[in-house]
């Protein structure tokens, strides 16, 4: 146990300020509002990820914070524990963040992540998005995480497989979609995020 | 091993006290990748993100705003005390009437137009932050009859790893409110608690012109393991 305790998670609440996302933040693909003010695009798949976020009662819920981090296209991250981060895409900083709307809708265009070996357990992951909402009535934020479909990495993923019923395991994989809001180019997948209630998506500890 | 683990430190998801909970509060139990952090890696911004004049919210309007003048100093560290350097720290409040400038609040109390509330920093080399602004005021909501929330901070922290994202509120000592509070209560240990209150430090103020106040934040390891809720 370390010597310092640490300070206590509090509720979001319903004041997050609207000006703290900017106009990319919910597109990974741009790095113009991040390190370098750099016009290239990251490297990869483009993708569109979008969906409803609802609480109890199917209700959709707006005003959710929903934050993305993920890796890049070959599976590294530009960050010190990545022993491999200098092979990071320079134009990918890999976290984005928007509010879900009126109706509960999130989106998010970035690039499909790569796999790779995690450092600290060797384990192998497969591709997947680390996602996180907040807002009021949440007292800490909520950790899931995304993975694709037809993806054979995903039988050794030790997070999807720490899910120990095959059925849960369904509600974090993305179905590919058609949306009229997605760039031409992107490949496109739905998923919601049901904070309570029938097909509950599961969430981890944090 | 985390603290978390030892000692409940965080708010459960479902608190009675606190009334949308009770919508948006999982069922199923959370589950366990122990003893695995899910990630290692944690988003790293650059300094374009926190303009050195997003520390100061007085100076946002064409003068001044209204309310006590304050200086918020402090430190975040992780648990083994060591800096938590180069870390965006995001702050938003509600003004001196306690009013927020966003479009949800319609609490009827007035806006100033020289104060957002908005303010963000990264993390010095010995983890350390200032932070420039008005004391917010208390101000009434509908979670139950009579309800004020006490004058709060909101900080939001990212850390150097994936594990060390955290949100929370910065509360002040001797506030009348507090006892009365289910957000400050929500948090189930006493004396952690505690530490969601600043503390006055006048020397860090400026003499005839702001108060000074202190709050040191600790984040989890960036190793530690997912704990229990």
């Amino acid at each position: 146990m370390g010597k310092f305790v640490p300070t206590p998670s509090c509720t979001v609440g319903p004041f997050f300020p609207a000006h703290y996302f900017g106009p990319n933040d919910n597109d990974l693909t741009v790095t113009s509002n991040a390190a370098g003010a750099s016009s290239k695009r990251a490297q990869g798949t483009k993708i569109y990820i979008a969906g409803t976020i609802y609480e109890a009662d199917r209700v959709p819920r707006w005003n959710s914070i929903v934050e993305f981090w993920q890796a890049d296209a070959s599976g590294h991250f530009a960050h010190p524990n990545d022993p491999e981060s200098s092979k990071a895409d320079p134009d990918f900083m890999g976290w984005g963040r928007r509010a879900s709307e009126d109706d509960g809708y999130y989106d998010f265009i970035t690039v499909k992540p790569g796999g790779y070996k995690d450092p600290l357990t060797g384990l192998v992951r497969a591709p997947h998005i680390n996602v996180s909402i907040m807002g009021s009535g949440l007292m800490r934020r909520l950790v899931t995480t995304f993975f694709f479909p037809d993806e054979p990495a995903n039988a050794g993923d030790p997070v999807f497989n720490a899910i120990p019923d095959a059925k849960v395991r369904e509600r974090i994989i993305l179905k590919p979609a058609k949306f009229p809001r997605a760039p031409a180019d992107a490949l496109c997948y739905r998923l919601d995020i049901v904070l309570q209630g029938e097909d509950e998506t599961p969430f981890f500890l944090d | 091993m985390s603290a978390r683990d030892a000692i409940e430190i965080d708010p459960p998801y479902d608190f009675p006290g606190y009334k949308s909970t009770a919508l948006r509060a999982p069922k199923q139990p959370l589950i366990r990748v122990a003893p695995h952090p899910l990630e290692i890696a944690g988003p790293a911004f650059s300094r374009s993100f926190a303009k050195e004049s997003e520390a100061d919210l007085t100076t946002w309007g064409k003068s001044a705003p209204l309310g006590e003048k304050m200086i918020l100093v402090g430190r975040v560290l992780d648990e083994d005390g060591k800096p938590v350097r180069n870390s965006l720290l995001e702050l938003w409040q509600c003004n001196a009437s306690g009013r927020y400038a966003h479009p949800v609040d319609q609490h009827n109390a007035p806006l100033d137009p020289n104060f957002l509330g908005q303010g963000k920093v990264l993390t010095g080399d010995n983890g350390e932050y200032r932070f420039v602004t008005i004391k917010p005021g208390a101000y009434p909501w509908r979670n139950h009859p009579w309800a004020w929330r006490p004058a709060h901070i909101h900080l939001s922290l990212f850390g150097n790893a994936y594990a060390q994202r955290i949100i929370t509120q910065m509360f002040f000592p001797a506030d009348p409110l507090l006892p009365i509070d289910p957000i400050f209560n929500s948090v189930p240990d006493p004396e952690a608690r505690q530490r969601m209150v600043c503390k006055l430090d006048l020397e860090q103020g400026i003499e005839e012109e702001a108060l000074g106040y202190r709050f040191d934040i600790v984040l989890r390891g960036a190793k530690s393991t997912p704990t229990g809720v």
